[in-house]
């Protein structure tokens, strides 16, 4: 059974097992990697709490947060993972890449170093992640046009090299945050349906309904700053 | 496990008083300020958060002790174990903040689901100039006398009960706080410690210890576990106990790469 017969058994969990709420389809584990203060935790704290604060606090290691969004009538519980962008903490956060589905990888547009780090990111979610993990990159701080240095055209340049979805984003003025969760988890979707279509027996119990059934809506990858 | 024998030399930081000196008679000293200039509490430099550190930990222990000897006399009360932490990080963390130490020498609180995943309970750091990262941190796990030992053993905080707290546990399954807090230490280096801080102890219920090591990863495969019973050991051997800024200059002047095991009364 891959990885996506792993995630569809999931269903099973309603209502059964040990601990939180099991009331939910699918748990998708995500993570949100970068070089160290591009904005990670800003960027789950406005997604998760609707909360921004410009106060800068390095995050220790690793941390997370839960939450459940729809998709077709399905409840999809996100367990997104905050880590660390500081080598040192490298050995801890990269334990957490096992078994995750989708990564934002996020670097800062007022930052080219951040930008430069993108493709070393990228290595390490291959090396540390599985093959069909997703992957989102994030251009963040688009608010701050002034002090810009990384263009948008060099941002979707590398994503499509990549072979990665892209967005500009702003935590701070809530700029494409909650787009860029609902691309990933698309993306998710997306592929554990292929998944399931290539082989329904890597699940006992098929989803009475694909979660791919409509199309997601189109996404406007630039920043609206 | 790299444990130090020796008593250290005098440090210039122990006495905090040091730290205000007229400068007049020192040349290494920077001019006295203009007479004229605002009154704020003394800027930190990269090296001189020791007396101030130790202030912030004296005041912190002062206040823990105060709820730490109390004693209802129908022995029917008593604050619960997390308030004694909760008390002596919060006088902490508001005495860091009024003697202006945190851009050089931070304490991050950990989250209920940081607590589960690292087994810390705060994490100190000493911060590089100007990138503000970490140079060398210390993560403190908090012991108490009185019950919740197996609660802490199993990782769960008392108030456990949110969902995700629920999961962090499922993560950290099958180890003890002691052993994560001992892996996420070595995972970081040497000049990353861990510290076992002790609310009072069995032979002294009314004072404050530590053990501190970056080493403790030495243990484990030839002891059974980490737990309290291995880290109270500790105490039997040791002749000195460090005080706060004994313990942050032993680790300031350490040798890059160097193991160091100290036990600290706080109190």
């Amino acid at each position: 059974m891959d990885l996506y017969g792993k995630m569809a058994a999931t269903q099973d969990a309603k209502g059964k097992g040990e601990g939180g709420d099991q009331n939910f389809d699918y748990m998708f584990k995500l993570l949100i990697i970068g070089n160290s203060s591009v904005g990670k935790t800003s960027f789950l704290f406005r997604y998760a709490d609707d909360a921004f604060t410009s106060a800068f606090v390095s995050t220790v290691g690793i941390d997370f947060k839960v939450k459940t969004v729809y998709k077709n009538d399905k409840r999809i519980k996100l367990q997104i993972w905050d880590t660390a962008g500081q080598e040192r903490y490298r050995t801890i956060t990269t334990a957490y890449y096992r078994g995750a589905m989708g990564f934002i990888l996020m670097y800062d547009i007022t930052n080219e170093e951040s930008f430069g780090a993108v493709q070393d990111w990228s290595t390490q979610i291959k090396t540390y992640s599985w093959d069909n993990a997703q992957v989102v990159l994030a251009g963040n701080k688009c608010d701050m046009e002034e002090e810009r240095v990384v263009s948008v055209d060099n941002g979707r340049l590398l994503a499509e090299q990549l072979g990665f979805e892209f967005f500009e984003t702003s935590a701070k003025d809530n700029v494409n945050v909650k787009q860029t969760f609902e691309r990933l988890v698309d993306l998710i979707c997306d592929k554990m349906s292929e998944s399931l279509d290539s082989d329904p027996a890597v699940t006992t119990g098929a989803p009475t309904a694909k979660l791919t059934d409509s199309a997601p809506p189109l996404q406007q990858p630039g920043c609206n700053c | 496990m790299g444990q130090t024998s020796s008593k250290p030399s005098s440090s210039p930081f122990q006495n905090s008083q040091l730290f205000f000196k007229n400068p007049s008679n020192d040349q290494h000293t920077p001019p006295r300020p203009s007479i004229f200039s605002p009154l704020r509490p003394p800027v930190a430099k990269p090296s001189n958060f020791i007396p101030l550190f130790n202030d912030c930990i004296s005041a912190a222990s002062s206040r823990t002790q105060e709820y730490l000897l109390f004693k209802d006399p129908e022995d029917k009360f008593y604050p619960s174990p997390e308030v004694l932490t909760q008390v002596f990080l919060m006088t902490y963390i508001s005495q860091s903040i009024s003697l202006n130490i945190t851009d050089s020498f931070n304490c991050t609180a950990m989250t209920p689901e940081q607590r589960i995943l690292l087994g810390a309970d705060w994490v100190w750091a000493v911060l590089q100039k100007p990138t503000k990262n970490p140079q060398i941190q210390i993560a403190v796990l908090v012991l108490h006398l009185h019950d919740k030992e197996e609660a802490e053993d199993d990782g769960m905080p008392p108030n456990a009960s949110s969902e995700s707290v629920q999961i962090a546990q499922k993560e950290s399954s099958n180890k003890s706080m002691y052993e994560r807090m001992v892996d996420f230490c070595s995972s970081i280096g040497k000049d990353c410690y861990a510290l076992f801080l002790f609310l009072g102890k069995k032979s002294d219920k009314g004072n404050i210890y530590g053990v501190l090591s970056n080493n403790f990863e030495a243990a484990i495969g030839k002891c059974d576990q980490i737990d309290r019973a291995f880290i109270e050991n500790f105490f039997k051997g040791s002749k000195y106990l460090y005080t706060p800024s004994g313990m942050m200059q032993a680790i300031v002047a350490k040798k890059e790469g160097d193991s160091l095991t100290l036990m600290i009364k706080f109190s």
